[in-house]
């Protein structure tokens, strides 16, 4: 007959330590390799918006972004802003220059594409349709979420790059011309790719798609 | 053109993120918003850690204060930065006025740094006790000269001068630094006055802005003294008719 041998105590809380640590390894596995585990996904379809031919969808790797635009505020930028949305533009685009939790940026039409990205311009490109005059007389409080349309240092250089921010600056109301603002979806830009040492990225994430809620 | 490119890849790699909505609009790192609610639009920042900044190896420095001394500080700066409208505010390029301590340029110790194109000043809180007050409207002058250097024209100034007097080549390369006016003035305010024909003109729209009487009655004995406040409220009224000095 095989006597049973009764696990000591140290022994019991050894295995339990390894248990715990293999659940913790797997699980972690998975959570790490998918940085969007844990976003919050909406779908334009399922919600309801007073003016829906102001809103624009980002869809970015981790889901969409619903965008308010406000042509009372900026009715040029927004109708520049709406106009290279409707024709596709944005589609497969760089977030070519992200600051951690401060401001995603893209818009890059010329050396900002997926088949045609160029590390050494990306950030300098021009869309081919001009530059447009800053428009910065409305108020409009620069929180988080409020997307504006980015510039060289001087004003009046608008194009179609575009930024995102993830924390207010309200100093840049009168800097910047703001075209909206995002309703939901911000969580899905804080999980934008980010370096931490150079706020223009190397293999970037992109914009899957940018169209209008109604075309 | 590949050298090239991998030449601005590496730049791009190892330029340094300044993860702030403030860098980026005015390119000078570890500044936080002070006030921001201003009659005249002007938006005060302050450094929290010691910054440095300039294109030549960061040449610029200058360091965080505490917040009482801030406070205190900051209330002697916007009652006197209330004299500029916000129209001519505009006019000269200026927006953000940056509050720090033991600001330096290449070392030397200065009491303001402009920036025309950043819109920026840059204001040393702890900067010479007896004549704080004026040297926020001297180097508010520097940004006004910066933005119309075309009014403000050095070879004009230089004449109103007597024939054997030399400004230095520079301000810093001077020994001439005293603030204090002089009782008799023989054209020139201050001993600072005499060092460079920009700081000349600093100093007479300083002593305009904070002590005009003052100075209006030792003109009535200092030929040269008038000539040279007459330029300059004639061309600080061109670039903005309606501009009082008080």
């Amino acid at each position: 007959m095989i006597k049973k041998i009764k696990a000591s105590f140290s022994e019991k809380l050894l295995l339990a330590f390894v248990l715990i640590l293999a659940i913790f390894t797997f699980g972690s596995f998975f959570s790490i390799k998918n940085k969007c585990l844990f976003v919050k996904k909406y779908d334009p379809k399922n919600l309801k918006f007073e003016k829906p031919e102001n809103i624009a969808v980002l869809n970015a790797p981790c889901g969409n972004v619903i965008i308010e635009l406000y042509p009372n505020i900026a009715p040029n930028s927004v109708d520049r802003f709406k106009m290279l949305i409707s024709s596709g533009k944005y589609n497969n685009v760089a977030f070519h220059r992200v600051l951690k939790n401060v401001l995603v940026q893209a818009g890059d039409l010329e050396f900002g594409k997926k088949n045609n990205l160029n590390y050494a311009y990306i950030g300098t490109g021009k869309s081919g349709y001009g530059t447009i005059n800053s428009e910065l007389d409305k108020k409009f409080d620069f929180k988080k979420g409020s997307v504006a349309l980015a510039r060289k240092d001087e004003k009046n250089t608008e194009d179609s790059q575009f930024f995102i921010l993830l924390q207010d600056a309200p100093l840049y109301e009168g800097e910047y011309t703001p075209v909206g603002r995002v309703i939901y979806g911000l969580e899905v830009l804080k999980k934008i790719k980010y370096l931490e040492k150079t706020e223009y990225v190397l293999r970037p994430d992109f914009i899957n798609t940018l169209q209008m809620l109604i075309d | 053109m590949k050298f090239l490119k991998i030449i601005l890849l590496i730049i791009i790699l190892i330029s340094p993120v300044n993860a702030n909505t403030i860098y980026n609009l005015i390119k000078i790192p570890n500044l936080e918003i002070y006030e921001t609610n201003t009659d005249n639009g002007l938006k005060y920042l302050k450094a929290y850690k010691p910054f440095e900044v300039g294109i030549r190896n960061n040449n610029v420095k200058c360091f965080n204060s505490n917040a009482k001394d801030v406070d205190e500080k900051f209330n002697i700066i916007s009652k006197n930065l209330k004299k500029y409208s916000s129209d001519f505010l505009k006019k000269i390029n200026l927006k953000y006025i940056v509050l720090c301590e033991d600001l330096s340029v290449s070392g030397i110790n200065t009491a303001g740094v402009p920036n025309h194109k950043m819109r920026t000043l840059i204001i040393d809180i702890k900067f010479n006790k007896d004549h704080f007050e004026r040297t926020i409207h001297h180097e508010i002058f520097h940004v006004i000269k910066d933005s119309y250097n075309n009014y403000f024209k050095e070879d004009i100034w230089k004449n109103y001068n007597n024939d054997e007097f030399k400004y230095a080549k520079c301000s810093t390369c001077s020994d001439r630094l005293d603030l204090s006016i002089y009782k008799k003035t023989n054209g020139f305010l201050t001993e600072y006055s005499m060092s460079t024909a920009s700081e000349d003109m600093a100093e007479v729209f300083s002593f305009l802005m904070i002590d005009k009487n003052n100075i209006k009655s030792k003109a009535n004995k200092d030929s040269i003294l008038n000539n040279k406040i007459s330029f300059i409220k004639r061309n600080v009224s061109k670039i903005d008719n309606k501009f009082t000095f008080n």
